[in-house]
């Protein structure tokens, strides 16, 4: 930032709060890099974002004259603009405005598939005149559709269930979720969306989907993968465990001298798939130390160690 | 992999003067649409960086919801063809240079002859 967070905004010291607020407001209005692509104006806007920031709260200010705090010290962490995510492919507030869709028009035309729907043969699409003719009738057309993001844990995703959310008018709607919904996959709700004009019924409620990352689980597909914490004596000798799975815990048989990271799979316990086959879970083999090694337990190891040692390393 | 979620207050926090009034007013007419979550409404930061131009285009045209909503409906069809257009000039720019003149050509016949 500039020196001096004043001249940043094009004022003097004398400034009144009120001044402040309004420099910044007239800078933010022609100098807004999601206004104005030109990077001398991102430059102008950054410094006086950065000075507003900083001279915005009396109390801060009067630090600042008084020479308690300096203009760097307060920069705020990089502002991040509105563009930098608007213009990515999938920004989800694109998707709203109906169906428009100029990327689909320029790049069906780059491939010469362009068919004869033109700008607004689509966006129009489910709406229509009243049905007599003549006069000036009402006119029937048919609702919005409105586009949600909603987000669900991995196991809800998993096993399917029912949620509720809140329409932006407050109102709250039940929503089911199939068994084995994916991140990304939409839902509509049909009608749930904005209300028709005359005769024209309410849109459709699109819901996109986000599957919350899970710290045990991970899925690859309809393949789903856990972590099994065991015991060392239970990875020594082998042995029945209970692993927990999407439709609640199994029995597992762990081999004898399983180690760290050994992956074992359990058939058709991952997520139930579009074909209704259910994909396969991995289990991870993880070793866990007990709490506390006893003297009992490092004597033998001692011992063992002895006339058994061994290198997982294979240098030798 | 989500990103980082910002509640209700986490995102008051974050975007300087965003009232909790105004908030609710900006969720109620549709011009933010948080994700929806078991936990009620949460942010991206999306949606933080969009309410932040949304306070700044508010105070300084002092607009009301529906020029607001008009406003952000056309700077997020802007964006989004400039992101595209972008797709496009890396597209050509993979191109052999004859493709590209040739492309080059035809942009100038239609954009640059016609228009004089």
């Amino acid at each position: 930032m500039a020196d001096d967070p004043y001249a940043a905004l094009g004022l003097t010291k004398s400034a009144s709060q009120d001044d402040i607020k309004k420099a910044y407001r007239r800078i933010a209005k022609t100098d807004h890099p999601d206004l104005n692509p030109d990077p001398k104006a991102a430059e102008r806007f950054k410094a006086a974002s950065s000075a507003y920031d900083l001279l915005k709260d009396a109390e801060q200010r009067a630090r600042f004259d008084r020479g308690e705090i300096d203009a760097s010290g307060q920069e705020t962490p990089q502002r991040h603009y509105y563009r930098e995510y608007a213009e990515a492919g999938d920004s989800p507030y694109r998707q709203q405005y109906g169906n428009f869709d100029d990327l689909n028009d320029v790049f069906s035309d780059l491939f010469g598939q362009r068919g004869g729907a033109g700008f607004g043969g689509a966006g129009f699409g489910g709406s229509g005149f009243g049905g007599g003719r003549g006069g000036a009738r009402s006119f029937d057309m048919r609702g919005n559709d409105q586009r949600f993001t909603l987000e669900i844990d991995f196991m809800t995703a998993a096993r399917g269930g029912s949620t509720r959310i809140t329409m932006p008018d407050g109102s709250a709607l039940e929503v089911k979720i199939p068994e084995g919904a994916r991140d990304g996959q939409v839902i509509r709700l049909r009608g749930k969306g904005g209300p028709g004009m005359g005769e024209g019924g309410a849109g459709d409620a699109l819901l996109t989907l986000i599957v919350a990352d899970d710290p045990d689980w991970t899925r690859d597909g309809d393949n789903v993968e856990v972590t099994l914490p065991i015991t060392i004596d239970e990875a020594v000798l082998g042995g029945k465990v209970e692993v927990p799975t999407i439709s609640g815990a199994v029995m597992m048989t762990i081999p004898r001298g399983a180690s760290s990271g050994r992956k074992m799979r359990l058939k058709g316990r991952g997520i139930k798939g579009a074909d209704g086959k259910h994909g396969d879970q991995v289990v991870v083999l993880k070793i866990v130390m007990p709490d506390r090694i006893d003297d009992e337990l490092a004597a033998f190891f001692e011992n063992w160690r002895k006339d058994h040692a061994y290198d997982p390393h294979g240098r030798n | 992999m989500t990103e980082h979620r910002f509640s209700a207050h986490e995102a008051l926090a974050a975007v300087p003067d965003l009232t909790p009034e105004q908030l609710d007013r900006y969720i109620r007419v549709g011009v933010i649409q948080p994700v929806q979550s078991d936990h009620g409404p949460v942010f991206r930061d999306i949606d933080i960086a969009r309410l932040a131009l949304i306070v700044d285009l508010a105070d300084g045209y002092s607009l009301d919801d529906e020029a607001l909503g008009l406003i952000m409906s056309l700077l997020d069809q802007l964006h989004g063809l400039r992101g595209d257009m972008r797709a496009i000039l890396d597209a050509v720019a993979h191109e052999p240079p004859e493709t590209r003149a040739s492309l080059s050509r035809t942009i100038r016949e239609v954009r640059v002859v016609i228009r004089r």
